[in-house]
């Protein structure tokens, strides 16, 4: 093309990018290389392993509990049978990245929230997460500080996320470890009844399913958290 | 797993974090463009770790943990994660000190040919 003639703007379609090579992209690199090279794991693993991390998100896991707000023969399948569920959602647990799974997890659990029951998630030992279905956990989940104080003091945690839970609501933290991981399928909020599941997965954030957040329409992204390091409160001034 | 690695440590004061480069540069990604294939490599050395050296998805997690919050305490959410994972691969011998520094002035010069 000599003319240039179409009428794109290339100032508005290209995006600023990082010019200049950081350590830690050689880093990565390097580990890489020398992983494959001592016979670790193959090139063609690694790429594998990348590519699942790079599509998975939350998406599946909203529209699966939407799906479960709207038809309630579903949300009876979602809780009886979540694998079989997962699947009417794309995601099939038993291969998610399509030649294994990414961890050794063979269970999978939606704790359905009641009015009178509140559930979150926490991985006390590391931070093991529903993945295939919700993505990549967030940096404050796989902290010891997050681990640590949910199971201890979850109302006090929760509140920090700005959930305010009223006494008569139980709160139950489920535990998720490396043979079963859960998400959590809150209650529908009011006001959003005749909404479609495009609508209603728009304010199932990844916070709702984790149990930090609680939808709300018109609430559609998640909260911001700062991470705090783990001082031991026996030790803390 | 504490002691300083010294090729690492060098990484540490050049400081090209994530938050540093994307406000230098205006990009707006949250997370640095490496992170997905850290997280390719995370996975499939939690699938190989059948050798003993090589630290299981509870060990890399635990040492993780235990580096970000005193050797890397400066670093921020994944460099201290990548940072971390070498120095577990370091420590436990799986990764060379030497080895890893040739490596890394290797791949700069391809990078920047």
């Amino acid at each position: 093309m000599t003319d240039h003639d179409h009428d794109h703007d290339h100032d508005r379609t290209v995006k600023p990018m990082v010019d200049e090579i950081t350590d830690f992209e050689v880093l990565e690199i390097a580990l890489r290389e020398l992983c494959i090279e001592k016979g670790i794991f193959t090139a063609e693993e690694h790429r594998r392993f990348t590519e699942f991390a790079e599509q998975i998100g939350p998406t599946p896991a909203a529209h699966l509990v939407a799906k479960a707000w709207l038809d309630p023969e579903f949300k009876k399948l979602a809780l009886a049978e979540p694998m079989t569920a997962s699947k009417e959602v794309g995601v099939d647990w038993m291969e998610p990245t399509g030649f294994g799974t990414p961890s050794d997890f063979t269970a999978f659990q939606i704790l359905a929230d009641t009015p009178t029951v509140h559930n979150v998630i926490v991985c006390a030992l590391c931070s093991c997460y529903p993945r295939p279905i919700l993505g990549n956990s967030p940096e404050w989940y796989r902290t010891p500080n997050y681990r640590r104080r949910m199971v201890r003091w979850p109302r006090q945690l929760l509140a920090e996320f700005g959930l305010y839970l009223p006494d008569e609501i139980s709160i139950h933290v489920q535990d998720s470890n490396q043979k079963h991981r859960f998400m959590v399928m809150p209650l529908q909020p009011e006001g959003t009844e005749d909404w479609t599941e495009d609508q209603l997965v728009e304010i199932l954030t990844r916070d709702c399913l984790i149990g930090v957040a609680l939808p709300k329409a018109g609430v559609t992204t998640n909260v911001i958290t700062d991470t705090r390091q783990a001082i031991h409160p026996g030790t803390a001034g | 797993m504490s002691g300083r690695i010294e090729a690492l440590q060098e990484i540490v004061e050049r400081d090209q974090v994530w938050p540093v480069m994307a406000a230098k540069y205006g990009v707006e990604n949250p997370v640095p463009p490496w992170k997905t294939s850290l997280d390719g490599l995370c996975d499939s050395l939690d699938h190989a770790a059948c050798d003993e050296n090589i630290p299981n998805f509870k060990e890399r997690r635990d040492e993780e943990d235990a580096l970000s919050a005193t050797v890397y305490a400066s670093l921020p959410y994944p460099e201290n994660q990548l940072v971390a994972l070498a120095h577990s691969l370091v420590a436990r011998g799986v990764i060379d000190e030497v080895e890893l520094k040739q490596r890394l002035a290797s791949i700069r010069e391809r990078l920047e040919a």
